[in-house]
């Protein structure tokens, strides 16, 4: 204890970048198959399915994300009677909260698809589900992968709550590292340069991709 | 393995909660206010100042946007004092609020002042109008007005992330809850309860804010 | 044949009885579970030294640690920590994450409201210090001054007792961030384990931490899930052979510096 921040100290922040990105990344996905059933649940004809969309995405937007994992984390085993580590549970928390969130920006996306485009699926007599599968989604895709992205940035920042729950990844590592060299004006200004290189180049690919659909859909820039 | 839920005990205890909850509200009101001041001035400057002004308030807008907040506020807290700037932790959690908001804030505002089409400027210049005066009512007054509900999200989601405060010992909702769930070993439901606090909150500062919307920017005015 | 049909006639008249007293069949039990996967979960806090610390390596180590490490080794089953902070100590037992805790959890009677204590492995002190410039010689000196306090704790059930009026407690949610405001001076002092407080001392000679006055001593346990008698029983009995043979006092020794006192017994 009390040894000074070195490359060994460095080395164990390194390390636990991994776990801030597999969790980033296993979230995306789990919130992907999340968000896109709530998309197309807010886009049908069906009242019921459509509050129970608007809802979902209302818990998740209106509560913190710390109260998010605490209720998850403590919640699962005790209602389920499931027993699960840190690993799913926080995994299932931050899915669930993507998946809110991702569901709003599809949604968005579908709708800013013109209406012909509707109707011209419907006039070649496809049902509703093909009529997404291969006329609307393709193109609502192409247009969410910017906001997707800055989502993407969003949920890297937010991974760092787990550390609160004792999940070790960057932020947690700092902490562990800020007891273990008593220095936290080296160690937390390091782990939010780590954390800006993640997400800064993420936001640039953002904005570049943002830049090619925008060329491409012909929508004049302001830059 | 049974759990048997006892909310009585978070009934008992729903003063302190509520305690807890107020506390947050003044937090997140008192860092919206300075929050937004120190956006407007942000905008302006990024919008029309020199080019050093611009680039430094461009600087501060990505640090803060690609960092966690939870980092942020363990440097407030835990870093400065290193270099002797000591601040208590309400104050810290005040500032690092403030200092967040003004970041996103910031590009929000500067949105909607560069949607004002530079002809009501001039037309303002050419009737003599000092600059201030332009400044305050043919610039912000409008910007503010069409940015509004991305404004309004954007203090929802600032109240939602004061829950992380906790950790640097701040007093509100959830450090109430933290403390309470630790001595009667009832985790699950206080932060159930807790949750289910925020989402009132958040769902008081929507309408709060729509009011407001109301009374600044249409009560008595043509539309 | 006729000899045969009596015969397997007989051997059933033997084999009734015997059918009828076997013993019922008892419902798995956790140490039935730990023994058939081969493998026990213990949940330990690595930020409390020197009970739970981590080593150069980023590994787990101390005091608590090592124990389990022994007891998973005795019993011949696979050992898997679950890293939890100080506040997931408990928790973490009674979602099932855990089969067994072993961080330092002080005897109280409130925690034995909810869980179960085998015997203790350990004592420890607690205490609160600070910098030496900062005054504090009797529980009056209290008022006025920011005590951190680390939540789930024994400090957290103790220290709000004897404090006066006046005392501005503040609370963090684990041992690190405490240890971290004392540090950087956003607190006056603090209250934890004299063994955390030695280690801080020792790893800032600088700041001259010193013991300023005595809070409570307790002795610690591991805990199990209320109903896991099996499994407190064997825990018990090896908490027992090992404290007869030393490597109980050894492992404490190893990592407090202190000699273990005589543990007593539930």
């Amino acid at each position: 204890m009390g040894r000074s921040f070195g490359t060994a100290e460095f080395l164990f922040l390194l390390r636990a970048i991994p776990s801030t990105l597999l969790l980033s990344i296993g979230a995306l996905a789990g919130g992907g198959i999340v968000g896109l059933l709530i998309a197309i649940l807010r886009i049908t004809p069906s009242r019921p399915l459509r509050w129970l969309a608007t809802g979902y995405i209302g818990l998740f937007q209106g509560t913190p994300v710390l109260m998010q994992l605490f209720v998850t984390y403590y919640g699962l085993a005790v209602l389920f009677k499931i027993q699960v580590d840190a690993w799913p549970a926080v995994l299932l928390a931050f899915s669930l909260y993507s998946g809110a969130f991702l569901g709003e920006i599809w949604r968005g996306s579908i709708e800013a698809i013109p209406r012909a485009q509707w109707e011209a699926a419907e006039c070649l007599s496809l049902s509703f589900p093909k009529q997404l599968w291969y006329v609307i989604l393709p193109q609502a895709g192409r247009i969410s992968i910017p906001p997707t992205v800055g989502f993407a940035v969003q949920l890297i920042k937010n991974t760092s709550i787990a550390a609160i729950i004792g999940f070790v990844e960057l932020t947690r590592a700092g902490q562990l590292m800020t007891n273990a060299t008593f220095e936290p004006m080296i160690v937390y200004p390091i782990v939010a340069a780590l954390y800006f290189i993640l997400c800064w180049l993420l936001s640039l690919l953002a904005q570049t991709l943002e830049r090619r659909i925008d060329a491409a859909l012909g929508i004049k820039q302001n830059f | 393995m049974n759990y048997i839920f006892q909310f009585n005990v978070v009934w008992d205890h729903l003063p302190e909660l509520l305690q807890g909850a107020l506390l947050t509200i003044q937090l997140s009101a008192t860092a919206m206010v300075l929050g937004l001041c120190v956006a407007v001035v942000c905008a302006y400057g990024k919008s029309a100042g020199p080019r050093p002004v611009r680039w430094l308030v461009a600087a501060y807008i990505e640090l803060i946007r690609n960092t966690p907040f939870l980092v942020q506020i363990f440097i407030f807290y835990f870093s400065l004092p290193v270099i002797g700037i000591r601040l208590t932790a309400n104050t810290a959690a005040l500032v690092a609020m403030t200092v967040n908001l003004g970041a996103y804030a910031s590009e929000i505002v500067r949105a909607g002042i560069e949607a004002i089409p530079h002809g009501q400027v001039e037309a303002a210049r050419a009737l003599g109008l000092k600059r201030l005066h332009i400044f305050r009512f043919i610039i912000i007054f409008p910007a503010l007005k069409t940015v509004y509900p991305a404004l309004a999200s954007q203090f929802i989601l600032l109240m939602l992330s004061s829950s992380v405060v906790s950790t640097i010992s701040a007093v509100e909702l959830t450090a109430i809850t933290n403390s309470l769930a630790s001595t009667t070993f009832r985790s699950f439901e206080f932060y159930f309860v807790a949750t289910g606090l925020y989402l009132a909150m958040a769902l008081g500062f929507r309408a709060g804010l729509s009011a407001i919307y109301w009374a600044v920017f249409q009560h008595g005015r043509a539309a | 044949m006729k000899i045969g049909l009596r015969l397997v006639i007989l051997a059933m008249l033997v084999a009734m009885p015997a059918t009828l007293v076997a013993p019922p069949v008892r419902a798995e039990s956790t140490l039935d579970k730990i023994l058939k996967e081969k493998k026990i979960r213990v949940a330990i806090d690595v930020g409390n030294p020197p009970f739970g610390i981590l080593d150069k390596e980023g590994q787990p180590d101390g005091s608590d640690v090592a124990v389990a490490r022994q007891m998973a080794k005795d019993m011949g089953v696979e050992l898997e920590f679950v890293q939890v902070p100080s506040t997931g100590r408990i928790p973490a037992l009674l979602a099932g994450r855990a089969d067994v805790t072993i961080a330092s959890i002080s005897v109280t009677t409130d925690r034995a409201k909810t869980v179960m204590y085998c015997n203790p492995n350990g004592a420890l002190q607690i205490v609160i210090f600070g910098p030496r410039r900062v005054a504090i010689n009797t529980p009056a000196d209290l008022v006025g001054k920011r005590i951190g306090i680390t939540r789930a704790t024994l400090e957290e059930a103790t220290v709000p007792k004897m404090a006066p009026q006046g005392t501005n407690i503040v609370w963090f949610d684990d041992i690190s961030a405490t240890i971290q405001a004392m540090l950087s001076g956003q607190v006056d002092a603090v209250a934890m384990t004299s063994f955390a407080g030695k280690t801080v001392a020792d790893g800032n000679p600088d700041k001259q931490i010193e013991t300023k006055l005595p809070v409570t001593t307790a002795f610690y346990g591991p805990i199990v899930r209320p109903g896991d008698f099996e499994l407190r029983q064997w825990i018990n009995t090896w908490l027992f052979l090992n404290n007869q043979n030393g490597t109980l006092a050894s492992l404490y020794k190893k990592y407090t510096g202190l000699d273990l006192p005589p543990l007593p017994v539930f």
